[in-house]
């Protein structure tokens, strides 16, 4: 089943995906990729007539992260005067999930409380085990190295080991649930359910507190230690220090210098608190040993309605790793690059997508035809980037490190330009097939990427030969894309040019530099371009518009995403980050634009995340709501990017203030007209 | 309850097919004083039902007629409207001649209902058999919920009791269509058969080497239980499918107290 997430949360070892009424959507371990071991775990009251769940539509919930943590805090409330409060963290060091849950009533409510799961451990609906040893409060499921285990403090006082779709109906939990009684088995296997309870008999003035603990391990022997271990603890020591670790982590992040923005009141809040909570967001989608990233947590498991998303894509993740570098976790650049060492292909190319452990991932690109080629082109660039931030000894040892994958990646692209383009391939959004616009630019800031490390490696000749690849790459794609009508085509499909406008396009000037603001021709392509997309690409929602892929985007309604709209947010920045605003009134009026534009784009992404704060792939055209991929790695990275660069910029106004006064000119460049 | 109405119409070629509803005050002359007006104004009436169940003063009667192509309809419908005991009249033509709705949409159980013909529903069930795993539980659940969702709504609505739970049940079944149903049960000890005449689903399903009535065997076991409160299984011992005269469906206590890891290990005998 398809559900997207509100609020994520988690550790080095464990992900659990959350909806809105604090419903587990996804348990992942040990990988944020596999396995995802539960199907529905959720609470429930019994009130003496039937059960009323959690995430039944009478309660209105309100779910929000702790600041500066993943502790996801859900308050539901019942028209019943019911309420539920539920405090969600992973303890910092053991993949156990703790939920503390608070429940009130407005008036005297006797009954009983019940905790259910439907797990398929393993991912595996069958062939699972489960048992329930009462003496060590403790309900177990498994599949061969899989072990899931549910305690409770206070400890249950009634439970059930059921079976989930069966024709023996009355062993099911879910169904038996609904008498308020539960059947205290010991023991199963097959496709099962199970169920654990506690009485509660509470007046208006009291709360009735119920902590339960889901943990995971590979062990039966490991799992009974990390359930006595974590009963050592109180929820509230351990809460306290969930929160002292995730501060303590955001705390190395880049200190933000942003002003108050006139026109967007409360703006610069938002904006450190969309900076702290992508940083937050990222940390718990890359794999803590290998370095990959999920492009975002898996949510169609079945492929019913995409190929999926629990993948690592070199594209996705070497723009992911570069914004987390500049935010000053350069850790995962060091992670990402020895992964990409280890994965890279005979021929010197990175498959489509992965899973984060390096081995291929379910794929439509087996093919030389059906790969795409764009992504060994950002690994490369990416690669080079974080090298150049690099000092020595590091750098030569990185360098000594990854020449081998440099070199035969860049020998690839060398193979597959022949031309002056790159032979067909699939594009980056997995829907077309044939040459593209940003697949040459990703290719030529993958060579020059090369060239630049070759340099330092004395192959000049090497990196001469990259180089004069690059430029024909450049200047074939200038000539054979670039439109009257002031934009670059899409590239080639069918054997024709194909015109359609494409924000991908913008790849020729951010993130791979084909086109730089600072050569006025150039200048004025990007602009050109900047202005196509928005005049072609806009769609109206939520007080501005935002921008989608591509003319007659028809996945997923042809939304506008997250992803196009601060790339484009992002363009208009690094523009202005090249203009001299106290050149002049032109210029100083010109940043202004740019800037406000940029800013004007950034809010419309942020009144398209959840309730708790993530940034999704796209903004459903009709609503304004998130949709599809929640959260977004690239998302993620984008919106980092683009608080980076207005701290860029406004560093860059505070040094430059003093001048500014002098001459007269107003710095005032985000008052809105 | 409303009831759907719908016609095949083979009829006169040269004829138009017109459908009237007529709300009407209820008195003992008023459905007599309209079908007199239809037979004076020579508009054959081809299919008819009244209803006055939902609201005893007021009556709805909705007719299928035949006219001469040509007929001034509207001025016929002005007239009928002016009459003592109409309250109101809606009518039109049936264009298509083959099927039509007058009221929409159809209720049945307190809720909305669709006609699907019963080849549709055993498609649904080939799919799922051949799909989904576990296929057999999940009709079992699908079952078991509408049947305690139809025994709850049969609660609601008449004064249901260990005489007539049954007995309504049989009407439930033939009034949908799903097949007739004889029983011999014992509601202390919780055992007996429930026999199925011309199920729907094995009519439909065809030859089989098993039963395929778990729908029934489930939607059976949810009715009973809710009237009952008490967990009852039950099991289709004898499929039409399987060339039996009729489908049997054998009913039995769960199993209480008993724990499933004792079937596992055979304790039980």
């Amino acid at each position: 089943m398809i559900r997207q997430p509100n609020a994520i949360l988690g550790n080095n070892r464990l992900l659990v995906t959350m909806g809105k009424k604090g419903e587990i959507f996804g348990y992942y371990y040990p990988g944020r990729d596999f396995a995802q071991h539960v199907e529905d775990s959720q609470s429930c009251l019994y009130d003496g007539k039937g059960v009323i769940w959690s995430n039944s539509r009478e309660w209105v919930a309100d779910q929000k992260y702790i600041e500066n943590t993943n502790v996801v805090s859900t308050e539901l409330a019942h028209p019943n005067g019911l309420k539920m409060n539920i405090l969600d963290y992973v303890h910092p060091r053991l993949p156990v999930l703790v939920r503390k849950y608070k429940i009130r009533s407005e008036k005297r409510f006797s009954g009983k409380f019940f905790y259910y799961s439907n797990l398929q451990v393993g991912e595996m609906k069958k062939k699972n085990s489960a048992f329930c040893d009462y003496d060590s409060g403790l309900v177990a499921q498994y599949w061969k190295n899989y072990y899931i285990g549910i305690s409770s403090t206070p400890i249950f006082k009634e439970w059930q080991i059921g079976k989930a779709m069966d024709t023996i109906w009355w062993t099911n939990a879910k169904y038996d649930m609904e008498d308020g009684e539960l059947q205290r088995n010991n023991e199963d296997i097959g496709n099962l359910n199970c169920a654990v309870g506690w009485n509660i008999d509470i007046d208006a003035s009291k709360s009735a507190d119920f902590t339960v603990y889901i943990g995971a391990a590979s062990r039966r022997t490991t799992l009974y230690r990390r359930m006595r271990e974590i009963q050592t603890e109180t929820p509230e020591s351990i809460y306290n220090d969930v929160q002292e670790n995730w501060i303590k982590w955001l705390s190395k992040k880049k200190l933000l210098e942003l002003p108050d923005y006139i026109g967007f009141e409360t703006f610069k809040q938002e904006l450190q608190a969309a900076f702290n909570r992508s940083l937050l967001t990222l940390s718990l989608l890359s794999d803590p040993i290998k370095g990959s990233f999920v492009a975002s947590p898996e949510f169609d498991h079945e492929f019913e309605m995409c190929g999926g998303y629990g993948y690592c894509w070199n594209r996705d993740s070497a723009e992911i790793v570069l914004s987390l570098l500049r935010s000053e976790y350069p850790e995962y650049c060091s992670r990402f690059f020895k992964w990409c060492k280890n994965t890279q292909m005979h021929d010197g190319s990175w498959f489509q997508r992965y899973w984060l452990d390096g081995n291929t991932a379910p794929s439509w690109g087996n093919f030389s035809f059906s790969t795409q080629i764009d992504e060994t082109g950002s690994t490369i660039f990416a690669m080079d980037q974080y090298y150049r931030t690099l000092k020595h000894p590091v750098k030569e040892e990185f360098l000594d490190s990854v020449w081998a994958t440099v070199l035969s990646a860049a020998e690839y692209l060398m193979r597959r330009t022949a031309d002056g383009v790159h032979d067909p391939c699939i594009c980056l959004w997995e829907t077309h097939s044939g040459i593209f616009t940003y697949t040459n630019a990703a290719i030529y800031a993958g060579l020059l990427s090369a060239a630049n490390m070759a340099m330092d490696y004395n192959e000049k000749g090497l990196a001469d030969r990259w180089t004069e690849r690059a430029e024909f790459i450049k200047k074939t794609t200038i000539e054979r894309f670039w439109l009257d009508e002031g934009y670059f085509a899409r590239g080639i499909t069918n054997g024709h040019l194909d015109t359609a406008i494409d924000a991908s396009i913008m790849g020729t000037f951010v993130p791979f530099n084909m086109l730089s603001p600072e050569i006025p021709e150039e200048k004025a392509m990007i602009q050109s371009i900047i202005e196509n997309i928005e005049k072609q690409l806009r769609v109206p929602v939520s007080d501005h518009f935002g921008i989608k892929r591509y003319v007659d985007d028809n996945y997923i309604e042809g939304n506008p995403w997250i992803v196009t709209t601060l790339w484009l947010s992002k363009a208009l920045l690094e523009m202005a980050s090249v203009i001299d605003h106290t050149a002049g009134e032109t210029e100083n009026r010109e940043h202004r634009k740019l800037t406000h534009d940029a800013l004007k784009y950034i809010q419309w992404s942020l009144k398209g995340t959840t309730s708790a704060g993530m940034l999704p792939e796209q903004v459903n055209k009709y609503t304004g709501r998130p949709a599809w991929a929640i959260p977004l790695c690239w998302s993620c990275a984008l919106m980092l990017d683009n608080i980076l660069l207005l701290d860029k910029i406004q560093r860059k106004i505070n040094s430059s203030k003093k001048e500014i006064e002098d001459t007269g000119i107003t710095y005032d460049i985000f008052r809105l007209s | 309850m409303v009831r759907d109405l719908y016609m095949f119409s083979r009829v006169n070629e040269e004829a138009d097919v017109i459908w009237f509803k007529v709300a009407y005050e209820n008195t003992v002359h008023s459905e007599a004083d309209i079908t007199s007006f239809f037979a004076e104004k020579g508009l054959d009436i081809r299919f008819a039902y009244l209803d006055s169940s939902e609201d005893p003063t007021k009556g709805k009667y909705v007719m299928f007629t035949e006219a001469e192509k040509g007929r001034d309809i509207g001025s016929i419908a002005e007239e009928l409207e002016k009459m003592d005991v109409v309250l109101s009249v809606k009518w039109g033509y049936s264009k298509n001649r083959a099927i039509q709705s007058v009221d929409f949409p159809l209720q049945l159980l307190g809720k909305r209902a669709v006609i699907i013909r019963a080849k549709t529903f055993v498609d649904i069930i080939n799919i799922m058999n051949e799909q989904v795993p576990q296929s057999e539980g999940l009709l079992t659940m699908i079952g078991i919920r509408n049947g305690a969702g139809a025994a709850r709504y049969m609660q609601e609505m008449v004064e249901m009791n260990d005489d007539n739970f049954l007995g309504l049940l049989g009407e439930l079944l033939m009034a949908a269509g799903w097949g007739k149903i004889e029983y011999d049960i014992n509601i202390f000890e919780l055992t007996g058969i429930v026999r199925m005449k011309d199920s729907f689903l094995a009519d439909e399903y065809g030859e089989s080497d098993v039963p395929v009535c778990v729908y029934i065997s489930a939607f059976l076991a949810g009715y009973i239980s809710e009237c009952l409160k008490k967990t009852v299984q039950v099991r289709e011992s004898k499929c039409k499918s399987m060339g039996d005269e009729v489908c049997e469906h054998v009913i039995s206590a769960a199993p209480s107290g008993v724990k499933i890891e004792h079937l596992l290990r055979g304790e039980l005998h």
